[in-house]
């Protein structure tokens, strides 16, 4: 049974950064990242697109191998295919997801932390002796029971950490985008930008996007919430989509699998225990982005484990404390992002249509995102509120 | 209180599943598990309610009479 002082469960970029940084915050303790897949990075379940800023906050991304694309564009494109080019729409980065979780993971070893891949939680209860007891099953062996000071739950969607710490993880369906994602190859478009088009018989309740992986090879995929479908599924979405616009691209890898376009879960901690990542909700509702949010929740994570160990406090009352920091940091804002995904839900087809070739009279140096907004306003006035909110 | 057996209960098809983790959270009653890369609904803790059927992005889940043991 062996005894460790932070246990991480899940090796995605929120479970690695978190290991990373309570291994860099106090190096005597012992730090175990587990791994549920036979490799880290893989199945990707992923589209891979991430802001310049906020990753280099934990990677260099100029140059390293698990950089696919270097993106400087954004296109909007309307229902009917119209193309907005929006004007400094800021550096952002197309990963491999399999090479940086990877690496994120291999700078969590060289900082100490033993990473064991294949190693599934299945079980955790918490016992008399003020530890978590967690069962971990590998293959081709009894299973181990770790028993743990903290757990750090890093577990993604499924957030089973969560789930045994009896803290409400569950998500409503209105809130859950089902996405479907093929890797095409030998398609045509800029492989400079990133596209993301809106339509509610394409992707309702969502969109569809092609994030460049390199020349004629694309993460082309779409996320929709399910309510407002038709009656078929993401996937089938996905073909009729592909269908259409790139009916000649080879199909060499496919994906699904959910994102949670919530806000952060009400409570991210209990005694001895704190969730990070989508494991807690913690993605941009409005965009779907995670990786940064889930490796800046990973920071706060494991430094909040770390120092609470070294004085011998990792109780709920503390813990609090690891809330609070990532509310006021990212959490509010995704509140807010909520309320203006909400607003939008209101744009039909036919007005994103007339939109888009307003939009287009703006010259492309100006046509900025608060530009594109602000005609938004004023032909659905209901915005302005949420857009008060946001902007002032 | 005795709890009521529904008519249809949720029921994966293990050839469609991709193991995505999607249906986890959807579900009120936490009847779906995950486990050894195995999906399997809990036919005794499902309530009937379909919230997981939908969201499915490949159309893995559906609902079908219980078979109860």
């Amino acid at each position: 049974m062996p005894d460790v002082d932070v246990l991480v469960v899940g090796a995605g970029p929120a479970g690695a950064v978190a290991a990373l940084c309570a291994k860099q915050a106090a190096r005597e303790l012992d730090v175990v990242l587990l791994e549920r897949d036979m490799a880290v990075g893989s199945p990707v379940r992923c589209a891979e697109g991430v802001g310049d800023a906020g990753l280099r906050e934990f990677a260099n991304p100029d140059g390293a191998d698990w950089v696919s694309r270097r993106i400087t564009d954004v296109i909007f494109q309307a229902p009917d295919d119209t193309e907005v080019v929006l004007a400094n729409s800021g550096l952002g980065w197309i990963l491999d997801r399999t090479r940086f979780d990877a690496y994120l993971a291999a700078q969590a070893a060289a900082e100490g932390a033993c990473v064991l891949v294949g190693a599934e939680a299945t079980a955790m209860s918490r016992n008399g002796d003020g530890r978590w007891h967690v069962r971990v099953k590998q293959r081709g062996r009894a299973d181990d029971v770790y028993r743990a000071r903290v757990v750090i739950g890093a577990d993604g969607v499924e957030t089973m950490v969560g789930r045994w710490a009896g803290l409400d993880t569950r998500v409503p369906a209105r809130d859950m985008e089902s996405c479907a994602q093929y890797v095409l190859q030998g398609i045509d478009f800029n492989p400079d930008a990133i596209y993301l088009q809106f339509s509610d018989a394409i992707a309702p309740g969502g969109y569809a996007w092609i994030f460049p992986k390199g020349v004629g090879v694309a993460n082309v995929g779409l996320g929709l919430v399910s309510l407002k479908s038709d009656g078929r599924n993401a996937r089938q979405y996905l073909d009729a989509w592909v269908a259409r616009r790139f009916p000649t691209g080879t199909r060499t890898g496919h994906t699904v699998g959910g994102v949670i376009v919530h806000t952060t879960i009400k409570k991210t901690y209990t005694d001895g225990v704190l969730v990070a990542g989508d494991a807690a909700h913690m993605i941009n509702p409005l965009s779907g982005g995670g990786i940064n949010n889930a490796m800046k929740a990973g920071r706060l994570a494991g430094c909040t484990a770390a120092t609470a160990i070294r004085a011998n406090d990792t109780s709920e009352r503390r813990f609090s404390s690891y809330h609070k920091a990532w509310m006021d940091m990212l959490g509010e804002d995704h509140v807010t992002y909520y309320r203006i995904k909400q607003a939008l839900e209101h744009m039909d087809d036919a007005f994103l249509n007339s939109l888009a070739r307003t939009v287009n009279k703006i010259p492309p140096d100006k046509r900025t995102l608060g530009r594109v907004f602000a005609h938004a306003l004023i032909r659905h006035p209901q915005l302005i509120p949420v857009a008060a909110r946001f902007f002032v | 209180m005795r709890r009521v057996t529904p008519d249809t209960i949720a029921v994966v098809d293990l050839a469609v599943c991709d193991r995505c983790g999607l249906c986890l959270p959807l579900c009120p009653p936490e009847a779906i598990h995950l486990e050894l890369n195995i999906l399997t609904v809990d036919d005794a803790a499902c309530t009937g309610c379909e919230k997981c059927v939908g969201p499915c992005p490949v159309g893995a889940l559906a609902m079908a009479p219980p078979v109860y043991a």
